[in-house]
């Protein structure tokens, strides 16, 4: 494992008497690229505020390559920040927006001229040095801000939303952008989005984040494949989640029919919740099924027809490259190993962020 | 043909809104100084104009004022439009109208509550009081004018400069300012323009010796405004509308993709508000210099005299410091009815003022008037004993007051159009100068012309007679053309009316311009007014107010007053001194004793009479 850059230690933020972070803990690796990934409202934006200096924690540290930094002014800090809606200086010119951390930190006119020319050309906008914010499209004043801050070698990059003014064309290939730009750099991403698709694509590192807390932390396949409650089963991508009971291990039974998976150590007869993801479940002939169903609605997605399927009182989720009409009678197949198990949530107040929310 | 009517609408509104400022324009070319006679373009108004001290001073304090009240308003409300800024909505609701509050008050509210403000905090009135005033009123509108831009201005710029390294000054500097520098440009332009246009709050709180451009003007009305200052106004006017215009081409907002070029003019748009910015800082030092160099050392002795705009030969006061080693500190009023109040308050302690008799009458009786020690004014002798004698109704014992202009009220009529003797009021009332006869509009002045002819007391408080001096009035009413003030010596030298009730003062200049008008006072008698020069009871230098006194009653002195002013003096010792014989001998500016007979100075009558007199006045006017 690669050493820690950042660790937020209890961190806890209020305002106006609403707790939105509660005793969060979270440790950064060097040249890691982590996404706090979330609904609005969920805390991520606050942490990368802390992490900026932009607000400073009610309670707790923040402790950056060994040294406490929670109290330290942003104008202080050994990172920057790319602003959501990217927050470029409207009356300086493109060049003057990427000098400007350079010349308050005193660099000399050479190695200015040379890091402008160097960063333009990292995100491919060669001679815009004259320009004006204003007259650059969206994904242009976007890489122009990533180009502002990085000039500054940064240990620590924090993106806040950067690309969730842009248009989806323009965002995917702004993905694959700062890919490469952090491959290339070799500094630590910090990036915030609600996106969970941006989040599988870019990741080294996924923290799912609801009402202030970590709901689930991992490489973006474990959160994918392995969500370990509803909420995260239900954000990252389509599921279809379902009440059902661990009769033993390897076999639970979902809507009344027994499903073989490969999950152990639930003990018997325990109430749990069932996730199957769309494209996990097949439809075969009704005889071939485990269940049978009726197909309800059919939608062509382009890659996949998206179907929802009527089977023993549930609504089925089924994405498939294979079609059946609407009113066709189908059976529902799972393969023991893409169904997963999730214990249900104990207390109250873990009910309460949960899939509800 | 739909478009050619709503053109003519467009250029008649335009009309009307601006044939005003045309005429004003076009008269300061005039080389005539009637207001109804062209005589030809002239510079000659804009040469004297630069050639004025007074003028000059009074504009150097105007630009002075504005300038700094519009540079520390704007300052101080750009600071507060940041913090109301950061403020949780609630309070900023609560605080903005707070703000907003002195905008919608009314001048006159604020200027006296600023002015009992600086009394109560023992302030001397003066610039000082002046600026801290224009302040005041100027910070809600740099606020309204540099608030909407703070509110467009994207907060995350601020932190993304702090993110960048830059400390929490250098970051508002270099990132927050610039953002909103065309709402502070605009905010100080208008703060500027809206201490330029002030008149009612600087002249409460002004002090003696102080003018601006709108007080120095103002305290002109009652002589008459001098072509100067149409000249003045011209130039004023020209200043504020090329201010505007460059404020108001600011260019339009470029569009998002422009191309690099518009990009490049846009940056350049605040250059629009910069360039008034710095002539108006060019003017100001410029002012300061000129100031500078025409302003003299203070003394230690001084006296502050309070007299009618245009009512003394400003060479009068500096021949008298020349003298006697005393600064003169020198504010003008417009009516007794404004300086009376002014004395009243205290703020400021006046050592010598110039009120008419009736306002005499009200201040002894008010004990606002010191007895003159007359052994520090032997010039007294040179006063004619008739209006020493015509002073005891309003001055009993000749204790307060020394005459200094006096004049009559008579019958201003022209030789070619009026074939019948003038002789009397009665021709006022003949049917055969219908529509050809002008009336003072003003109260005591109508019914004092009504009452003598009857043969009353123009001081009556005879409710019979003055039921019957209304009846006249109305009466008279028909024939009248006009009820004017000024424009009667207008209307007479361009023969546009044949009978006009005239002040004698006024007589002379009207007989100049036109040798066909004759001034007469009616044999009933007539009114006879004396402005006269009084000592307040709180006057700090009462011996200079006297030896300023006496100087003005020195023969040659009062020769200057008299040519400068023109009205007549009471001085005999200067009548006699007067090289034109027409003029010395006139028997329009020096009556005889005999004219005098019936004549009456007007009296205080009370508050309760007044407006029985007015209450009878809006009668024969609605009638």
């Amino acid at each position: 494992m690669k050493p820690t850059l950042v660790d937020l230690i209890h961190i806890s933020k209020g305002f106006d008497g609403q707790l939105v972070l509660d005793d969060l803990n979270l440790s950064i690796h060097e040249n890691e690229f982590l996404t706090l990934l979330g609904p609005s409202g969920c805390g991520k934006t606050t942490t990368l505020r802390i992490l900026g200096g932009f607000e400073s924690p009610d309670s707790g540290q923040v402790i950056f390559d060994g040294k406490d930094i929670t109290n330290l002014p942003p104008n202080k800090r050994n990172l920057n920040t790319v602003f959501q809606k990217y927050a470029l200086f409207s009356h300086m010119s493109v060049e003057e927006n990427i000098a400007f951390g350079l010349k308050i930190s005193g660099k000399s006119d050479a190695y200015i001229r040379d890091k402008i020319k160097y960063a333009l050309k990292l995100v491919n906008l060669e001679g815009y040095e004259n320009r004006l914010p204003d007259s650059l499209s969206g994904g242009q004043q976007q890489r122009i801000a990533i180009a502002r801050a990085i000039v500054n070698e940064p240990r620590l990059l924090l993106l806040d939303e950067p690309l969730g003014a842009l248009d989806l064309k323009l965002r995917q290939d702004m993905q694959y952008e700062l890919i490469r730009l952090k491959n290339e750099l070799g500094i630590t991403f910090i990036y915030v989005t609600h996106d969970q698709e941006e989040a599988l694509t870019m990741s080294d590192t996924i923290v799912v984040m609801n009402q202030g807390y970590i709901q689930q932390m991992g490489s973006p396949e474990d959160i994918y494949n392995e969500p370990q409650n509803a909420f995260v089963a239900d954000f990252i991508g389509e599921s279809n989640i379902i009440e059902g009971i661990m009769l033993q291990d390897r076999l639970v039974e979902i809507l009344g029919a027994k499903f073989p998976c490969v999950d152990v150590g639930f003990g018997h007869n325990k109430p749990v919740d069932v996730v199957i993801r769309p494209e996990d479940v097949d439809l075969v002939e009704p005889e071939l099924g485990t269940i049978q169903g009726v197909v309800s609605h059919l939608i062509f997605k382009g890659v996949h027809y998206e179907m929802e399927v009527q089977a023993n009182g549930f609504e089925w989720l089924v994405h498939s490259t294979d079609m059946f009409p609407v009113g066709k009678e189908v059976g529902i197949h799972v393969d023991p190993f893409d169904i997963q198990i999730m214990n249900k949530p104990e207390s109250e107040d873990e009910e309460a962020i949960g899939v509800n929310e | 043909m739909k478009k050619t009517a709503r053109n003519i609408y467009l250029g008649l509104i335009l009309l009307l809104m601006y044939a005003p400022i045309g005429t004003l324009i076009v008269l300061s070319f005039n080389s005539s100084k009637s207001r109804s006679k062209w005589g030809g373009f002239t510079l000659k108004w804009y040469r004297s104009l630069f050639q004025d001290e007074a003028i000059m001073s009074a504009l150097y304090n105007t630009l002075a004022i504005a300038f700094l009240s519009a540079l520390i308003a704007t300052l101080i409300g750009t600071c507060a439009a940041i913090g109301i800024t950061a403020m949780k909505a609630k309070w900023r609701t609560v605080i903005m109208g707070v703000t907003n509050i002195p905008v919608l008050n009314s001048d006159i509210v604020t200027g006296i509550s600023l002015m009992l403000l600086f009394i109560a905090c023992r302030f001397t009135l003066g610039f000082s009081t002046i600026l801290i005033a224009h302040i005041t009123f100027n910070i809600p509108y740099a606020i309204l004018s540099v608030m909407p831009k703070l509110k467009q201005t994207n907060k995350r710029t601020y932190e993304a400069a702090r993110d960048l390294g830059a400390g929490p000054f250098q970051a508002f500097m270099r990132v927050v300012f610039p953002d909103i520098l065309p709402g502070v440009l605009s905010g100080f332009l208008m703060t500027f323009t809206m201490s330029l246009d002030d008149f009612i709050i600087t002249h409460f709180t002004k002090g003696p010796g102080v003018d601006t451009l709108s007080t120095k003007i103002y305290s002109e009305v009652r002589k008459g405004i001098r072509p100067e200052m149409y000249a003045l106004s011209t130039l004023l006017f020209l200043s504020v509308m090329v201010i505007m215009i460059l404020i108001n081409i600011s260019p339009k907002e470029t569009d998002k993709k422009a191309v690099s070029a518009s990009a490049k003019k846009k940056r350049k748009a605040p250059l629009y508000q910069v360039i008034p910015a710095a002539m108006i800082l060019f003017v100001t030092v410029t002012g300061f210099f000129h100031h500078l160099r025409t302003t003299g050392s203070v003394s230690e002795k001084q006296v502050i005299v309070y007299n009618w705009g245009e009512y003394l030969d400003p060479e009068v006061l500096d021949l008298f410091t020349e003298e006697t080693g005393i600064q003169v500190i020198y504010e003008e009023f417009e009516t007794n009815e404004i300086m009376y109040p002014k004395i009243l308050s205290g703020a400021i302690a006046y050592d010598v003022v110039c009120p008419s008799d009736y306002m005499i009458q009200r201040m002894r009786e008010n004990n606002l008037l010191a007895e003159i020690n007359w052994d520090n004014v032997p010039n007294l002798k040179n006063i004619d004993p008739t209006y020493l004698e015509q002073s005891q109704s309003f001055d009993p014992e000749n204790k307060y007051s020394v005459p200094y202009c006096v004049g009559t009220v008579g019958i201003l009529y022209n030789k070619t159009m009026v074939d019948d003797p003038v002789d009397s009021w009665d021709i006022l009332w003949n049917p055969k100068y219908a529509d050809s006869i002008l009336m003072q509009d003003s109260v005591r002045d109508a019914f004092a012309v009504a009452l003598k002819r009857l043969g009353y007391s123009l001081n009556s408080l005879e409710v019979d007679e003055l039921i019957q001096a209304t009846d006249d009035l109305i009466e008279q009413k028909p024939l009248v053309q006009a009820y004017v003030v000024d424009q009667v010596r207008d209307k007479m030298i361009g023969n546009e009316a044949a009978l006009g009730v005239i002040y004698s003062g006024e007589a002379l200049y009207t007989q100049r311009e036109n040798p066909d008008l004759e001034y007469v006072i009616p044999k009933e008698g007539s009114n006879v007014w004396i402005d006269s020069w009084v000592i307040p009871a709180n006057a700090k230098n009462k011996e200079n107010a006297e030896a300023f006194i006496n100087f003005l009653c020195r023969p040659d002195i009062a020769l200057m007053n008299f040519e400068y002013i023109t009205y007549a003096t009471p001085n005999t010792a200067a009548r006699a001194l007067i090289e034109d014989e027409s003029i010395r001998n006139s028997s329009v500016l020096f009556p005889s004793a005999e004219d005098l007979k019936d004549c009456e100075t007007f009296r205080f009558l009370g508050d309760e009479a007044d407006s029985y007199y007015n209450e009878l006045w809006n009668k024969v006017k609605s009638n």
